[in-house]
């Protein structure tokens, strides 16, 4: 007996084949297949070109087994930004990689992808100067000298006591 | 957006291969960023020496672009054919190119993703790294002051805010094109509109007296228009108009701007003279932060500010800066209690008090004024109160040392009912919820009773529980017994008589000593004794479930949430127990006399529930491999002390200083960084614990009410005065004098005798000295022969100074009791901790011993031996800050 599979197609026109399981990992997938039924036709994936999309199942392969989303508690838990080691790995891509991974996990509705990849981008910004800040975004300063400096006096509050 | 780089300006030939460092302009399309960039790991290990190189160059077609022609062939094919041209280029040459290829590589989140998924990736960030990270760009300091996050960083601080006064504002001044001109109009139509500031919304859950009240208009219908009246009056002979302007240009220069008019007074200020502008219904100054405007009109709460103003608020706290208040005001010193003040509480702008004078009396925060003219109807001292101003309920129902329980209508003081007889001997203390009214006594039971008309068939007529230690009066129906047909005919036939309101329910006999304090939360009551005991009680059939020892000596007041129960104790201390399990978590050395009353916020954030049981756990099974490692743990000081350790009990996790397994909350007690306990002694002093960065409890402030009456009626004296000692709590103590002494003009301050020191008084200490004579002044004004702090007459030892000594027959008691007053040395007393009680040594007569003590967010208000109630506020005259306060509730 074979499992049960769906295609995906890219924006760039390509398909790809995938276990219903894995494809059920996004909500958005889930909730079109719980309103239309099955289908044997390819799935478009607009706004996901291959290339992320082959990224995206990757994730959703290795993560099948997760218990499944409660999705009730995400205010109430504490946030932490630890990543398990091999979803580390996995986001050790460019920048606009994962840009697109997390633009495509937000488009499909998949939560823990998503997660990951916003922690990713937190660590990236954690314990860094503002200029550090800048050089790992490539983001323009526009604020003057002066206005840099008021900023940083009407900061001075948070400072940690 | 790296594909910008496959569409670069035509080039009309490919050219030689030495001229590619000038073969600038094609990458141009990515701004350049500064060459201090450093590179990615990973991108910089192709930068090898390759100077010599046998690079296939292949021919072009006639009449092809060099771009053209690249873009024939496949990606991975021009990656080869890029990465063969790099190789061909020297180390420096290299580097050149990938430092301006590498703003490719790193994209600004802010401008490639949308705000909602830029809000996920900072709410992962704590509000420093936000702040370091709002410095980055315009785009990115606009996207960080999103209000949704900083609103979600306040809640999971664990402060809790008043949301309901939130909406309220929000509502006020949303739509409006100009709130300011609404904002006086309606001040001068309806001078109580708009006075969202009380502290409610507080669950009913929340430890001691955080009542759920808030001020309603029921509340001052009847006595409105005589309230105005006294507030003119007030205002007329109150000879410091306007010092307010001055005191905030001394405080702070941004301030000067802010006309004085609008300031308001919420409970802050030590004198009345803003209270006659209506000021209280200014909820926001002009030059405020508090409010944005959405682009439809609409007025939201400043988050961002909001935050950071609790965060000024808290350091307040920790700093010890704050400004002196006492009731009555200082000017109306023949508004006081004639004699000590056993019972306080307060929510919103009220306070209601009790005392040995035999009244309980109603006051206002704003004005800090009596309310009505003071409530008799006990013939003894009033020992406790607790009072709810909503206009539902609008009742006070105080206890006494007449064995009598009083219910008073808040709004009008009219007394509504008494039960005469309710113990046998003086009620130490009370608590009502909207069912029931519990109280417990020195005849050692406790008592519940119906608030309301109560038929058998409703939910919540008592149960029976048929084991010791619980009676029922015998017209209380075991409705387990009847079918609920059988029950509805009875009620029908009249066979069952509902129960009229205040009926008795049941007693609850376990205590072997004085029940000098009681708590109720939900289905429990939790009760403390001069037995040493703390005892849960199942408030539906009266079982007991539960009996906390850890005190080794009686207990003089208790609190509890859902997870821990904090006590205070003749032995000094204040202990910490789990709920759950009954373990000690914490106990807190610093009193050097018996605490009379404690309160404990422990600020626990969403979600704490698991984030304790998991660090309980983790202690646990620290504590369990310690053991097997064999090091000298045990449950329990004694073996420990053998090995020459002395334990650290106030939260410390080393398994050393676990005194108990199995809690469902950590050493400690857990909650957030910001908790705080305050505890109130007769040692004249009242501590603020807070959490070192290690989270044990240490000693944060030490505050002495004698310091807190003399500042209060010393500022309410010289308005100059006052501004200096706002700011000089932690200046030098000279400093302060000689601020002192030139707002009195004078030449230098007179020396100052040596007061008795309790360690961390500050320089309050000094000045409570230096201003004895002006605070007689301030209260000897025409017609005021009030009390000053003064030897209190021996107490009659009925009720004053509950049971705490259960070892000695009553008789003893009191004479023990009386020797403290008098300020006798006391019988020498084993103590495990015996330097502690220092200041049990003979001495002036004690006058200021803390009987009772609250706080909120902003403020602690305490009652003690001294007729005068005064009151700390850490809002310390910043008015940003007591505008925010207007939202903030407690811990």
């Amino acid at each position: 007996m074979s499992v049960p599979t769906l295609t995906f197609q890219s924006n760039d026109g390509v398909e790809i084949t995938v276990a219903r399981d894995v494809a059920e990992r996004s909500v958005l997938i889930k909730n079109m297949l719980g309103d239309l039924g099955d289908t044997d036709e390819a799935i478009p994936i607009p706004n996901v070109n291959e290339a992320v999309l082959r990224k995206v199942i990757e994730w959703c392969e290795h993560h099948k087994g997760d218990p499944p989303n409660t999705g009730d508690d995400d205010d109430s838990r504490r946030k932490t930004t630890d990543i398990d080691e091999w979803d580390q790995k996995f986001m050790q891509v460019d920048q606009e990689m994962l840009f697109e991974i997390i633009l495509a996990a937000n488009y499909l509705d998949i939560k823990g992808l998503l997660d990951v990849g916003c922690k990713t981008v937190a660590n990236m910004i954690k314990g860094k100067s503002p200029e550090e800040i800048r050089k790992t975004f490539n983001i323009q300063n526009d604020f003057t000298p002066e206005e840099e400096d008021q900023i940083r006096r009407e900061n001075e509050w948070a400072e940690d006591r | 957006m790296a594909r910008e780089s496959s569409e670069p300006a035509p080039v009309p030939r490919l050219p030689p291969l030495q001229t590619t460092v000038n073969y600038s302009s094609d990458f141009a399309a990515a701004p350049s960023l500064s060459a201090s960039f450093k590179l990615d790991e990973g991108y910089s290990d192709e930068t090898r020496s390759q100077p010599e190189k046998d690079l296939v160059i292949p021919t072009l077609d006639e009449g092809m672009t060099l771009e053209e022609w690249i873009l024939t062939h496949s990606e991975t094919e021009r990656a080869e054919l890029a990465y063969k041209l790099l190789r061909s280029l020297r180390t420096s040459t290299v580097a050149t190119v990938i430092e301006r290829l590498a703003p490719l590589l790193h994209m600004d989140p802010v401008l490639k993703l949308p705000p909602e998924i830029t809000f996920e990736i900072f709410s992962y960030l704590d509000p420093q790294t936000l702040l370091t990270a709002s410095l980055a760009s315009r785009a990115w300091r606009n996207r960080i002051s999103d209000s949704r996050l900083w609103k979600d960083l306040y809640i999971n601080e664990g402060w809790r805010v008043d949301i309901d006064a939130v909406r309220r504002f929000e509502q006020e001044h949303s739509g409006l094109s100009s709130p300011q001109l609404r904002k006086s109009r309606s001040r001068h139509t309806d001078p109580d509109s708009g006075e969202p500031k009380q502290k409610k919304r507080v669950p009913p859950s929340w430890l001691d007296s955080r009542a759920t009240g808030s001020l309603e208009q029921g509340a001052r219908q009847g006595n409105g228009q005589q309230h105005v009246e006294k507030e003119a009056d007030k205002e007329g002979d109150h000879p410091m108009g306007d010092v307010s302007t001055e005191r905030g240009a001394l405080f702070s220069p941004e301030q000067q701007i802010s006309p004085s008019r609008r300031r308001e007074s919420l409970s802050g200020s030590t004198h009345s003279k803003s209270s006659g502008q209506g000021s209280s219904t200014a909820t926001r100054r002009s030059n405020s932060s508090l409010l944005i405007r959405m682009p439809n009109g609409a007025a939201k709460v400043n988050w961002p500010h909001l935050y950071r103003q609790r965060r000024k608020l808290e350091e307040n706290w920790a700093k010890g800066r704050f400004t002196n208040f006492q009731l009555p005001h200082p000017s109306h010193m023949e508004e006081a209690h004639q004699e000590c003040v056993y019972a306080i509480q307060f929510t919103g702008k009220w306070l209601v008090s009790g005392s040995r004078d035999r009244t309980v009396r109603v006051w206002d925060l704003d004005t800090k004024r009596l309310w009505h003219p003071p409530l008799q109807g006990h013939s003894k001292s009033v020992l406790c109160l607790q009072f709810d101003p909503r206009p539902s309920e609008d009742i006070i129902i105080s206890g006494s040392s007449d064995k009598s329980v009083i219910i008073w209508r808040f709004s009008t003081g009219e007394k509504l009912h008494e039960i005469s007889c309710a113990h046998d001997d003086s009620v130490l203390n009370l608590r009502f919820d909207e069912r029931y009214i519990v109280t417990c006594s020195k005849d050692k039971l406790i008592k519940v009773w119906s608030r309301r008309q109560l038929s058998p068939a409703d939910k919540d007529y008592p149960s029976m529980f048929f084991g010791s230690g619980v009676t029922y009066p015998s017209y209380i129906v075991d409705t387990a017994e009847l079918p609920s047909p059988v029950l509805e005919a009875e009620l029908a036939n009249g066979h069952f008589q509902s129960l009229a309101p205040y009926s008795l329910l049941m007693t609850l006999d376990g205590h072997t000593a004085a029940v000098n304090a009681i708590q109720l939360n939900e289905d429990e009551i939790v009760s403390a004794s001069g037995d040493r005991l703390i005892k849960i009680w199942n408030l539906r059939n009266g079982a007991c479930k539960k009996t906390v020892i850890g005190h080794e000596k009686g207990i003089a007041c208790v609190q509890f949430d859902n997870r821990r129960i904090i006590s205070g104790s003749n032995d000094d201390t204040v202990r910490i127990f789990d709920h759950a399990s009954g373990a000690e978590v914490a106990c807190l050395h610093g009193h050097g006399n018996l605490v009379r009353t404690v309160q404990a916020g422990f600020g626990d954030p969403p979600g704490a529930e698991e984030t304790l049981r998991l660090e309980a756990l983790a202690v646990d099974n620290a504590f369990r491999d310690a053991q097997r490692n064999g090091a000298y743990v045990d449950l329990g000081p004694r073996a420990l002390r053998r090995a020459g350790y002395h334990q650290n009990t106030t939260g410390s996790r080393d398994p050393r200083d676990i005194k108990a397994l199995g809690a469902s909350i950590p050493p400690g007690g857990g909650g957030s960084r910001w908790a705080r306990i305050v505890s109130g002694s007769y040692d004249e002093s009242i501590i603020i614990w807070k959490k070192c960065k290690e989270g044990r409890w240490i000693v944060g402030q030490r505050l002495r009410q004698a310091d807190a009456a003399a500042s209060a009626a010393y500022v309410a004296s010289d308005p100059a005065a006052r501004a200096a000692i706002a700011r000089s709590n932690a200046f030098a103590q000279q400093n302060l004098q000689a601020a002192v002494a030139a707002a009195q003009g004078q030449q230098a301050p007179a020396p100052v005798p040596a007061t008795p020191a309790t360690g961390g008084g500050g320089p309050l200490q000094s000045l409570q000295a230096l201003t004895a004579r002006l605070a007689g002044q301030a209260t000897s004004q025409p017609g005021t022969a009030q009390p000053q702090p003064q030897p209190q007459p021996p107490m009659n030892g009925t009720g004053a100074n509950p049971a705490l000594h259960p070892h000695q027959p009553p008789q003893q008691q009191q004479q023990q009791q009386q020797q403290q007053q008098q300020a006798q040395p006391l019988p020498p007393q084993p103590h495990p901790r015996h330097q502690q009680r220092m200041n049990r040594v003979p001495g002036p007569a004690p006058t200021s011993r803390i009987f009772k003590l609250q706080f909120d967010a902003q403020k602690i208000i305490c009652s003690s031996q001294d007729p005068r109630i005064v009151g700390w506020d850490f809002v310390c005259d910043d008015e940003d800050l007591r505008e925010a306060c207007q939202f903030f509730t407690g811990l």
